[in-house]
C-alpha cells in the first residue's frame, strides 16, 4: 500500500532536483554564497587583529627609571628572547632626559618608570605621540615585562615560587554524598564552557537556516504546482505523497549541496590563507582544539542522521502547510504555524543549551533532546560535543523516526484533498476537521 | 467490458457532491460526462482516476480495479497547467518518464506529435546563427492555445489505451479546434477508449455513443444517445416558406420553439402530425422551400433535463 503511494517519488526527485540546479535564482544566489565563502578567511583575517606580525620587536631602546626602594632589577634578561634580540635596554637616573630623548630623538624607544609610592608597585611605560609603534606591540611588551618584574621581585624579597604557589593557592571545598557503605558517590560535571555553547549555538543556528531554506523552497515549489494547476496533470501519474516525498527529498539535497559546497570551500579558503600567510589559520584560532575531541564515526553518523531527519521532519511539515495554500502570494500565510512550530523548537533548543553552562545535564535538556520538535536544532551539536550519550541519541533518534512515520500518517490522508484544494487558506483547526472526516469517509468506505 | 463506473458517490461533510454515478463502456469510442458547471464532472474524472477518495464506489478497468499511476490512461485536465518557467522538452519528457516511457521512444513521440500539432519551432528550436545554441522556449512564452496543444501531447504521450479529456476545445480558436477534432477522430480509430467532457453539444454530437448528463451531482440522463434521441421521436419540425405562415401555425395549434427570419422551428407531438400541417401548406398552395423533421438535438435533451430537474427542486 506505501510502496504503490510512493511510486514515482525517484522521478519527481530527479526532475524537481535538476530544475532547482538549472535555475537561475539558485545558481545566482549560490555563486554569491560561494563567492562570500571565498572571501570570508582574508575578510577575517583583515578584520581581526593578529597576534605577532612581526619576528622582531622595532622598539629601539628601553629606559628604565627604577624610582621604588626595591632592585637592582635585570631587565636585559628581556633580550634574551629573539623577538627582542635588537633592543637596547638602559637604565637611566635622569627620567626627564629619557623623556626628552623618547619624545624628540628617538620615537620608536620606551620608557618605563617603575614605582613603589602609592603602596604597591607600578610599571607605566611611556611612548612618543608620534610613536610607530602599535598598541599590540606595547601590550606585548608591558606582558613580558610584568612577568620578567614578577620573578625578580620574588628573587628579591626571597620568595620561592613555590612558596608563592602554596600562598595562593584557591581553598576548595567538596561535599560528596556516600552510599550506605560509606563509598563517596562522585557526580560527574556536564556543565559546558562559553566555548562549548558558542559551537552548540552555531550548530543549532546552522540547522536553522537550513532548516528555514530547504523548507521555504519546498512550500514555493508546491504552492506553484498548485497555483500553475500542473498538479492535476502530475496526479495521474503519480500519487499526491510520492510527489511530496520527492519535492522534500530533493529541496533537501539541493540546499544541503549549498551547505556542505559552502563549508568546503570556506575550509579550503582557510588553508590557502594560511599557507599563503604562513601562519596558523582562523579557523584555527576562532574554534578551540578540544572541542572536536568527541568526534568519532559513530557520532558523525549520529549527528548526520539528527540533521537529516530534523530536515524531513521540517520539510514535510512545510509540504503539508505549503499545500493549504493557493495562490503564492499566501504563501507566508501558510506557513505561519509552521514558522511557529519552527521557532518554538530553536527556542527550546537554545533555552538548553544556556541551562547546559550553568547546571550541566538537567531535566529540561534531556526534554530539548528528544522532544522531536528542538531535537533536531539540539541534538547534532549535544552529539559532537559528548553531552548526548549513545543511549539518549538513539533514543532521540528512535522518538524522531517515530515522530515522522506519524506524521506522514497523518499528511497521507489530507495531503491529496490539500493538493486539489483551491481558494482560501486552510487554518489548522480545518486542517485536524479535515484528518477527522477522511478518517470517517474511509470507515464508510470499509464498511460497504 | 472495459470501463465499469460503479454506484460512485462523494460528499464532502453534509454536501453531496456527486450521488450514485453508474456506467459503462463496453466499446471503444468516446462516452460523454455532461453538466451544467458545478455538476460533478471534473470530480467524477478524478475519482474515476483515483485522485480523490470515494464516499463509495467502484472503478474498474478491463475487469481489475484502476489503478491510473499503472494502467495506461491520459488525462487532459479542465484547468490547464504546466511549469511556466522550465523548458518544453525536460517538461514532456518529465511526463513520459513518469508513465514509464523509454527517453527514447518518448523523444520519438515528442517529435511525431510536435509535428502534427504544429509546435515543432518551440519544442525543438533552430539553433542560433550566432550562438549556435538552441534556444528553448518555456511554458510562459507560449500562447494559452499552444500551451494547450502541449498538455494534449503529454495525456498522448504514453500513447494510453483510455483517454480522458476534461473541456477538450474550450478557447481554442476554430483552426486548432478542427486540428484537435482530427486527433481525437484518430483515436477514435485506434479503436481508445475515451470518456470527454464538453459544454459544446454539437462537438459531443460528432464523437459521443453514449452520454451521462450530471446536474448537481446526480445523473438526470444516461444511456446511448441515438437510442434517446429515438424515445423521444422526430418533434423538431423546421420549416421554411416563401409566405408567412404564422396564421396557419396558430390554427393547426402548433407551438413555435424558434423563429429566424425565414425559418420557423415547430414542434409536433407525431410525424403524422408534421404530415398533416404539410398537407394543410400545399392545400393553401404555399411553395415549402424546407421541410425537415427531427429527432430532439443533443442541446434540447440537456436544456430540458437540466431545467426540469432544477424546477422540480
Amino acid at each position: 500500500m506505501m510502496k504503490n503511494n510512493l511510486t514515482g517519488w525517484q522521478e519527481v526527485f530527479c526532475f524537481t532536483l535538476t530544475q532547482t540546479l538549472k535555475s537561475k535564482a539558485y545558481q545566482i544566489s549560490f555563486l554569491i554564497l560561494l563567492l562570500l565563502s571565498v572571501v570570508s578567511a582574508p575578510l577575517l583575517q583583515f578584520i581581526m587583529p593578529s597576534e605577532s606580525e612581526d619576528l622582531i620587536s622595532p622598539i629601539e631602546t628601553l629606559y628604565i627609571h627604577n624610582q621604588s626602594d626595591l632592585g637592582p632589577f635585570d631587565f636585559t634578561l628581556l633580550t634574551q628572547e629573539d623577538y627582542y634580540q635588537n633592543v637596547l635596554v638602559e637604565t637611566t637616573s635622569d627620567v626627564e632626559k629619557a623623556r626628552d630623548t623618547i619624545t624628540k630623538e628617538e620615537l620608536n624607544s620606551v620608557l618605563l618608570v617603575l614605582d613603589d609610592s602609592q603602596g604597591y608597585y607600578s610599571l607605566e611605560f611611556e611612548t612618543a605621540k608620534e610613536s610607530a609603534l602599535t598598541d599590540e606591540q606595547l601590550n606585548r611588551l608591558g606582558a613580558d615585562l610584568t612577568t620578567l618584574f614578577d620573578e625578580q621581585k620574588l628573587a628579591l624579597l626571597g620568595v620561592e615560587v613555590e612558596q608563592l604557589n602554596f600562598i595562593q593557592a584557591p581553598i576548595t571545598t567538596l561535599v560528596s554524598e556516600t552510599d550506605a557503605s560509606g563509598e563517596a558517590i562522585y557526580t560527574e560535571d556536564t556543565s559546558i564552557s562559553m566555548n562549548e555553547y558558542w559551537f552548540l549555538y552555531g550548530t543549532l543556528f546552522l540547522v536553522l537556516m537550513v532548516n528555514i531554506m530547504a523548507s521555504t523552497q519546498i512550500a514555493t515549489s508546491i504552492v506553484t504546482e498548485k497555483s500553475t494547476r500542473v498538479v492535476e496533470n502530475l496526479l495521474i501519474s503519480v500519487k499526491s505523497l510520492a510527489l511530496m516525498v520527492g519535492k522534500v527529498l530533493a529541496m533537501l539535497v539541493s540546499v544541503l549541496l549549498q551547505i556542505i559546497s559552502l563549508i568546503v570551500v570556506v575550509f579550503l579558503s582557510n588553508q590557502i590563507v594560511a599557507l599563503l600567510q604562513e601562519k596558523e589559520s582562523m579557523l584555527a584560532t576562532i574554534i578551540p582544539e578540544n572541542i572536536f575531541s568527541n568526534i568519532n564515526p559513530i557520532n558523525l553518523l549520529l549527528c548526520l542522521l539528527s540533521i537529516g531527519l530534523g530536515m524531513i521532519f521540517y520539510g514535510v511539515l512545510a509540504g503539508m502547510f505549503g499545500a493549504t495554500v493557493s495562490k503564492i502570494e499566501e504563501m507566508n500565510e501558510g506557513l505561519m504555524v509552521f514558522t511557529f512550530i519552527n521557532l518554538i523548537g530553536a527556542y527550546v533548543g537554545m533555552g538548553a543549551a544556556g541551562s547546559l553552562i550553568g547546571a550541566g545535564n538537567n531535566p529540561f535538556v534531556t526534554f530539548a533532546l528528544l522532544f522531536p520538535v528542538s531535537s533536531p536544532f539540539l541534538l547534532p551539536g549535544a552529539i559532537l560535543l559528548g553531552k548526548a550519550g549513545l543511549l539518549l541519541s538513539l533514543l532521540a533518534l528512535g522518538i524522531q523516526i517515530l515522530s515522522i512515520a506519524l506524521l506522514f500518517q497523518f499528511v497521507a490522508k489530507i495531503y491529496e484533498i490539500l493538493i486539489l484544494h483551491t481558494g482560501d487558506t486552510i487554518k489548522l483547526k480545518a486542517l485536524l476537521k479535515l484528518s477527522k472526516s477522511v478518517k470517517k469517509g474511509v470507515s464508510n468506505e470499509k464498511s460497504k | 467490458m472495459s470501463l465499469v463506473v460503479k454506484n460512485l458517490s462523494k460528499s464532502y461533510g453534509e454536501k453531496q457532491v456527486l450521488e450514485d454515478l453508474s456506467f459503462e463502456i463496453n466499446e471503444p469510442g468516446v462516452y460523454a460526462l455532461l453538466g451544467t458547471n458545478g455538476a460533478g464532472k471534473t470530480t467524477s474524472i478524478r475519482m474515476i482516476l483515483g485522485m480523490l477518495a470515494k464516499n463509495s464506489g467502484e472503478v474498474y478497468w478491463k475487469g481489475k480495479p484502476i489503478d491510473a499511476v499503472h494502467d495506461n490512461i491520459g488525462y487532459l485536465a479542465e484547468e490547464r497547467g504546466l511549469y511556466p518557467k522550465y523548458s518544453l522538452l525536460d517538461q514532456l519528457l518529465y511526463f513520459a518518464r513518469l508513465r514509464n516511457v523509454k527517453k527514447a521512444e518518448a523523444v520519438e513521440r515528442i517529435t511525431y506529435w510536435a509535428k502534427r500539432l504544429e509546435v515543432e519551432e518551440y519544442i525543438f528550436p533552430a539553433k542560433n546563427h550566432k550562438t549556435k545554441k538552441a534556444k528553448t522556449y518555456r511554458a510562459d512564452q507560449l500562447s494559452k492555445g499552444n500551451q494547450q496543444k502541449i498538455q494534449l501531447m503529454i495525456a498522448l504521450i504514453a500513447d494510453p489505451e483510455l483517454l480522458i479529456l476534461d473541456e477538450p476545445l474550450s478557447g481554442l480558436d476554430p483552426v486548432n479546434t478542427d486540428l484537435f477534432k482530427s486527433i481525437i477522430k484518430e483515436e477514435i480509430e485506434k479503436n481508445k477508449f475515451l470518456i470527454m467532457s464538453s459544454h459544446q453539444m454539437p462537438t459531443i454530437e460528432e464523437f459521443c455513443t453514449d452520454i451521462t448528463i450530471l446536474n448537481k451531482g446526480k445523473v438526470v440522463l444516461s444511456g446511448n444517445l441515438n437510442q434517446i434521441k429515438k424515445s423521444y421521436g422526430r418533434v423538431n419540425l423546421f420549416i421554411k416558406c416563401d409566405a408567412d405562415i404564422k396564421e396557419l401555425i396558430a390554427e393547426s395549434g402548433l407551438s413555435v420553439a424558434g423563429k429566424t427570419p425565414s425559418e420557423y422551428h415547430l414542434k409536433v407531438t407525431s410525424e403524422q402530425e408534421a404530415m398533416n400541417f404539410l398537407s394543410t401548406l400545399i392545400a393553401h398552395q404555399i411553395p415549402v422551400i424546407k421541410f425537415e423533421l427531427r429527432e430532439p438535438s443533443l442541446h434540447e435533451l440537456f436544456v430540458e433535463k437540466v431545467g426540469s430537474a432544477n424546477d422540480e427542486k
